[in-house]
């Protein structure tokens, strides 16, 4: 979907998200004012490291995060109805209904103790009314629908008597017993083989088309979404660093940590040949996160006033329909992305396009008079 | 699955003679009475000791004794008589078994019901009030001996010694084929009593394992199907979290049929422990002999229902 | 292993139990050790009942009492019983020859017997005749004969049987000594209702007076005599009764699972047999529940609260003292009689204590009246100063409550000049000990013995002397140490006696017979008392007839006792009994107090 901002009401909107934790040692902000939308039918991926955010902002859709004392602000606007201001009871209609949610680890999200097939009867029957019967032959067509061989003698299986693709097959099934329009896969092949993977992401796609079902696809690999998503939302430290269609992005990524979750997938379009570089450093805290720009500090091309400015996300100037918050022109972006796209490190690309290197920025950042202007985007 | 089952109860008749093999040596080093000297009474005659002797079959070389007694076991369930009544000792303890099992197994119910019950409603409010104040009595009551608490209560709601008359006091038990509902109003006290502790107890265990489980992804599975509340904490947590209190509550049930004799006393209730006590007291060896072998069968025999329990309630759970 | 574990645990648990248990059973009194009693004049707190005042007659006929005791029973075969609480079944179904009225222990009346037995050929011949009209509870229902009381006696020697007394009593039977069951020769009925028996030697008054215990009592051979070829007999749980009640038995007599439930209950109900007109019983209840178990504070409480209750053993301590300040006339004291003492022994045979002046010494710095506090003061204890009792003929004769007047006994809260005075006697100039040995001094370790013990240990440290204290449970002490010979015990703080009847040899024979210490077992004579003269004068006066007579001769082997300060006496025990508003309690003195079934009655 290369025109999100389409005429058309999305089925899902979610406007100015923000979800806290208050903790012991503070106030956790987990989500920190995070807008998006998903149209019918399509696929959002959303993509960040552990901690960015991304799996908490979904659980709020299904108000999951209340239950953990999460405070809650923004809208979520599902079908027209705002999830956010929802009582319990009415989102529980919701939940495993219109909309479903599936999970990193299949083996941990099922219940050890329940037969797979009691999982899915127990799915079908809480938003339909139907007989024991009647749900159980609905719960071994979904686990025939989801590609699980024999399944009227899989549906008398316990999980752990599944194998992890199967599990992760079995969840999908259980998240499709009611049909919902919208799904949200939380890593959904995280834990599984590379083959597995695939072949649960195709297993993913095929349903969407049957079904007609929207998507959010959560991960931290850029890859895994490559393919499937319409939309890639980039959330870094509870906020959407980037946000544009699967194309543009791979493209022309415009924010230096999506250039860095590119550089770290293996298997991203003729980048091959090169090595695997993982981002330096480790997600910031969300009770105290780096003033200025939250990347700042594992930033290779930060300078001096990117820890005061916090930049916002806006479109860029001529594609409307891409949004990014960084500091860096976006003329010096370009540089810096074509000079990556060439094979060089972050080192070399910083060099050859001129700025200064972090420590030294930080010695000039001591200067007064080294005040960085306003950047405008 | 049988064939564990067989092998297991194979292995606790083997741990049962040892059990009584280690008794007989431990009852006869440790400096507890000769029961033929007692017996002899004040007037020790050596010809009268030997009589006793050879009467009770203490003139026997220890081997040949616990052989005897062995043999009495396992070719006619014998378990031997005692000294002083002369009574056949598994007579003695068939006797006592309906009054301990009503009181240990209605406790149970009881303390299972409540320390749950606390259990949940602790885990589901952690930190609140609730939660601490019903944490901090079930602190009370573990560390409340049950003898003292047995006597509290028998001095407020007892109907012939209490404060106010509400419950039968001491003494007032009877059987349940006798007259069952003397039976079931003679044993609220005592049940509360052997109750308070271990429900205490299991409203912790529970609590901290509930609280456990609401964090596994399951659970988050559980409620992401639309699940109310109530069914997510009462189907899928509680399966989970109640599995520790299925062990325990196997090993605390056999163990307290053994041993319950404090409540017994305080009650009056003629039980198993206080059978073994009063044996103790008067070195009746074969009632010892003959109650700790049943305590220790309720102990193996729990073990190995436990293990099975935790075969049905956990399929990942195999035994080969 | 899990099991394994546990069941280890519970092994252990059980063997610490036995330690614990042990500790707690100081009340099992039954054979080895003391007693309580108390002299009748010493005072009782006001409205307190005295077992020799009570009024045998005029009591209600019928209604149910029912009698709680922590304690079981222990043998209640007539042939074996030897314990107070037995005495207490026994004494009201069977009828021995000779038993104690509640209010005495000293003058026996004619039971079974018609009356007081013929002595002949220089004591060595007993003839006694017996009641006519006397008959057996079912099932055997037939008229009780001389024969059977025969047979009891014979049992008594029967392997099987193992009565624990009778080669105290009943040696100079003919053929008792030697007899490895069966007839004895000189046990012979030569009549329906005429019994003889012929001793070896001539001491006919200690075999009547032992003919209150309950071996005398008939035992229908024919019927008994297949439960005592048992090994061990099984004719407790089948025992017919003489007396008016008996267990509640079935059509085949079995009594065990019926009429008593070991460490559960016990069922008197009239003996249908029984017909007063041959009885000085009254026999006013109709039945007798007897609950056994229960803890102490609570039944004490349910007897003092309730009604148509007694409680057959010693009430707890603090439901004594609310009896005393809220329930007096509910409460009974029975002081002396057969009630018993405590008193510390000392080694008379080994060690620095075969020096008489430190015997004395100890017993002039012992504080008597602490040692009486320690054990719960004078509602339970007067302090004793000689060794008969109150209630035993000669105790006036000795000395009464006051004792001999000899310095080291006049002063009960310890003196320590006369104390000195002794020890420089027994060649310690500086009044202190300074011999180098140790003092292996063995007490009672449960309360309040252990304090006791404590107290006269710290006594004997004042005396200068070197000790070491070990405290073991109650039964350990009897068995394995003090009157251990072997064992070396120089000072036993914690025993006690109570006489098996009531005469002054029973009294004093045994704990301080030296000619009766045997060298390998345990011996009731704890301080191993073993002097020539006062052997002879036992001798000598076990022989003398007569109660007035024996009580003369046996006052003067006590001022013998006290001369040699063979121990360190200090308690008379009282026993305390309590009963609900509505029981007329009838004590039996003779019995430590505990009731008498056969004259409570109902109010």
């Amino acid at each position: 979907m290369s025109t999100p901002s389409s005429a058309a009401e999305p089925l899902l909107r979610v406007e100015d998200l923000r979800v806290e934790f208050p903790t012991e040692d503070g106030v956790v902000h987990a989500v920190d004012g995070v807008s998006y939308e998903v149209q019918r039918g399509r696929t959002l991926g959303i993509v960040g490291e552990s901690g960015s955010g991304k799996t908490v902002s979904s659980l709020t859709t299904l108000g999951l995060t209340r239950t953990q004392g999460a405070r809650i602000s923004g809208r979520i606007l599902f079908d027209g109805k705002d999830l956010v201001a929802l009582s319990e009871s009415e989102l529980r209609t919701i939940r495993g209904n219109e909309i479903a949610m599936i999970f990193q680890d299949p083996l941990s999200s099922l219940h050890p103790f329940f037969k797979v097939g009691a999982q899915l009867i127990e799915a079908v029957r809480v938003h339909q009314d139907v007989s024991k019967g009647a749900a159980r032959k609905r719960a071994i067509e979904l686990l025939g629908l989801v590609g699980i061989p024999d399944p009227n003698r899989r549906v008398d299986e316990y999980p752990h008597e599944f194998s992890g693709g199967m599990r992760q097959r079995a969840m999908i099934a259980m998240a499709l017993s009611n049909e919902p329009q919208l799904l949200i896969a939380d890593e959904p092949t995280t834990a599984l083989d590379v083959t597995v993977q695939a072949q649960i992401l195709a297993l993913l796609e095929r349903l969407q088309q049957e079904l007609g079902m929207a998507i959010v696809m959560i991960t931290h690999d850029l890859g895994v979404v490559a393919e499937m998503a319409d939309d890639i939302a980039v959330m870094y430290a509870g906020r959407i660093v980037e946000n544009a269609s699967a194309e543009t992005l791979f493209a022309g990524p415009e924010h230096p940590y999506t250039w860095g979750l590119l550089k770290s997938i293996p298997t991203l379009t003729g980048s091959r040949a090169q090595p695997l570089v993982p981002i330096s450093g480790s997600p910031p805290s969300l009770i105290n996160p780096p003033p200025g720009c939250h990347f700042h500090p594992r930033c290779p091309y930060s300078q001096p006033d990117h820890a005061r400015i916090d930049p916002q996300l806006r479109p860029l100037p001529d594609a409307p329909s891409h949004q990014v918050a960084c500091l860096l022109e976006p003329s010096v972006r370009k540089r810096l992305w074509d000079e990556l796209g060439e094979g060089k490190t972050p080192e070399q690309a910083r060099a050859d396009v001129g700025l200064p290197a972090p420590a030294e920025a930080l010695a000039s950042a001591a200067d007064p008079v080294g005040d960085a202007p306003e950047v405008g985007l | 699955m049988t064939r564990y089952i067989i092998r297991r109860l194979l292995w606790g008749v083997v741990l049962l003679v040892l059990v009584l093999a280690l008794l007989f040596v431990i009852f006869r080093i440790l400096p507890t009475a000769d029961p033929a000297k007692l017996r002899a009474g004040r007037i020790q005659n050596p010809k009268i000791i030997a009589e006793i002797r050879h009467d009770l079959g203490l003139d026997k070389s220890l081997p040949a004794q616990f052989w005897i007694y062995i043999k009495g076991i396992f070719l006619h369930f014998n378990l031997g008589y005692s000294y002083y009544s002369n009574a056949p000792v598994k007579e003695l303890i068939f006797n006592r078994l309906p009054a301990t099992l009503s009181l240990v197994l209605g406790g149970a119910v009881i303390w299972l019901f409540t320390g749950l019950s606390i259990g949940i409603i602790s885990a589901r409010r952690a930190g609140s009030k609730l939660d601490r104040a019903s944490m901090g009595t079930a602190l009370v009551l573990v560390s409340a001996p049950e003898f003292w608490l047995g006597l509290l209560v028998l001095f407020f709601f007892a109907s012939d010694i209490g404060k106010v008359h509400i419950f039968p006091g001491a003494g007032s038990y009877v059987g349940l084929t006798t007259a069952p509902d003397k039976w079931f109003t003679s044993l609220i006290m005592p049940w509360v009593v052997v109750a308070a502790g271990t429900a205490a107890i299991y409203a912790r265990l529970l609590r901290g394992s509930l609280i456990e489980t609401m964090g596994e992804d399951y659970i988050r599975t559980a409620r992401a199907k639309g699940l109310s509340e109530r069914r997510v904490v009462l189907r899928h947590g509680l399966r989970s979290a109640i599995n520790p209190i299925v062990t325990v509550l196997g090993i605390d049930i056999a163990v307290l049929l053994g041993s319950s004799v404090l409540v017994e006393t305080v009650f009056d209730i003629p039980g198993i422990g206080r059978l073994n006590y009063v044996a103790i007291t008067h070195s009746d060896f074969p009632i010892v002999q003959g109650t700790v072998l049943f305590a220790a069968m309720f102990v193996i025999l729990a073990n190995i229902i436990v293990d099975i329990a935790y075969a049905y309630l956990d399929p990942r759970v195999r035994y080969s | 292993m899990r099991a394994l574990r546990t069941i280890l645990l519970t092994v252990l648990a059980a063997a610490a139990m036995t330690a614990l248990a042990a500790c707690g059973s100081s009340s099992s009194s039954s054979s080895s050790s003391s007693g309580t009693a108390s002299s009748g004049s010493s005072g009782l707190p006001a409205g307190v009942k005295n077992p020799v005042d009570e009024s045998l007659t005029g009591g209600k006929h019928g209604g149910v009492l029912n009698d709680v005791q922590s304690e079981d029973f222990e043998h209640l075969d007539p042939g074996q019983a030897y314990f107070q609480l037995d005495y207490q079944i026994t004494n009201s179904t069977q009828r021995a020859l000779y038993s104690y009225k509640p209010n005495t222990f000293s003058q026996t009346t004619p039971d079974l017997a018609e009356g007081e037995p013929k002595l002949s050929d220089g004591n060595k011949l007993i003839t006694i005749n017996i009641r006519k009209g006397v008959h057996f509870s079912p099932p055997v229902n037939r008229e009780v004969t001389a024969a059977d009381v025969e047979y009891a006696i014979d049992r008594v020697a029967n392997p099987n049987v193992a009565n624990p007394y009778y080669l105290g009593y009943l040696e100079a039977v003919e053929g008792m000594k030697s007899s490895k069951g069966g007839q004895i020769p000189g046990v012979k009925a030569t009549g329906k209702y005429t019994l003889q028996i012929k001793l070896t030697e001539p001491s006919a008054p200690i075999v009547v007076a032992s003919m209150v215990l309950p071996y005398s009592a008939p035992v229908p051979k024919e019927y008994a005599a297949k439960f005592d070829a048992k090994k061990p007999s099984e004719y407790a749980n089948y025992q017919v009764a003489s007396g008016p009640y008996m267990l509640k038995n079935n059509s085949a007599g079995k009594i065990l699972g019926i009429g008593y439930q070991p460490g559960k209950s016990a069922t008197l109900v009239r003996n249908p047999n029984w017909k007063a007109s041959t009885d000085f019983r009254p026999a006013y209840l109709n039945q007798i529940n007897i609950a056994i178990g229960g803890d102490a504070n609570v039944i004490g409480r349910q007897v003092l609260e309730g009604s148509d209750m007694v409680q057959s053993d010693a009430p707890a301590a603090p439901i004594v003292k609310l009896a005393v300040q809220q329930h007096p006339s509910q409460l009974t004291i029975s002081a002396g009689g057969g009630a018993g003492t405590r008193y510390i022994a000392i080694n008379n045979s080994y060690g620095p204590f075969k020096n008489v002046n430190l015997r004395k010494a100890l017993w002039a710095a012992t504080d008597r009246e602490e040692l009486d506090r320690l054990r719960g003061g004078k509602t339970v204890a007067d302090v004793m100063t000689h060794f008969l009792w109150n209630g035993i003929a000669g105790f006036e004769e000795s000395g009464g409550f006051t004792g001999p007047k000899v310095d080291y006994n006049e002063h009960p809260q310890g003196d320590m000049a006369v104390a000195e005075k002794y020890m420089k006697l027994a060649g310690y100039p500086s009044g202190k000990y300074t011999g180098s040995e140790t003092l292996q001094v063995v007490g009672d370790s449960s309360a309040p013995a252990n304090n006791v013990a404590e107290a006269v240990n710290s006594t004997l440290e004042k005396l200068g002397f070197k000790t070491k204290l070990n405290l073991v449970e109650h039964t350990v002490m009897y068995s394995k140490y003090c009157g251990v010979v072997s064992e070396k015990i120089d000072v036993c703080p914690n025993v006690g006696w109570i006489a098996d009847f009531g005469d002054p040899q029973a009294v004093l024979d045994v704990p301080f017979n030296g000619n009766l210490i045997v060298q390998n077992g345990t011996n009731s004579n704890w301080g191993l008392v073993n002097h020539p003269k006062i052997n002879a004068a036992m001798e000598a006066a076990s022989k003398v007839v007569g109660v007035k007579a024996r009580g003369e001769a046996w006052a003067k082997i006590d001022e013998e006792l006290v001369n040699e300060a063979v121990a360190v006496p200090y308690q008379w025990a009282k026993e305390p009994y309590i009963e609900s508003k509505d029981v007329e309690g009838i004590n039996d003195y003779w019995n430590s107090g505990t009731f008498d079934y056969s004259f409570t009655s109902l109010k």
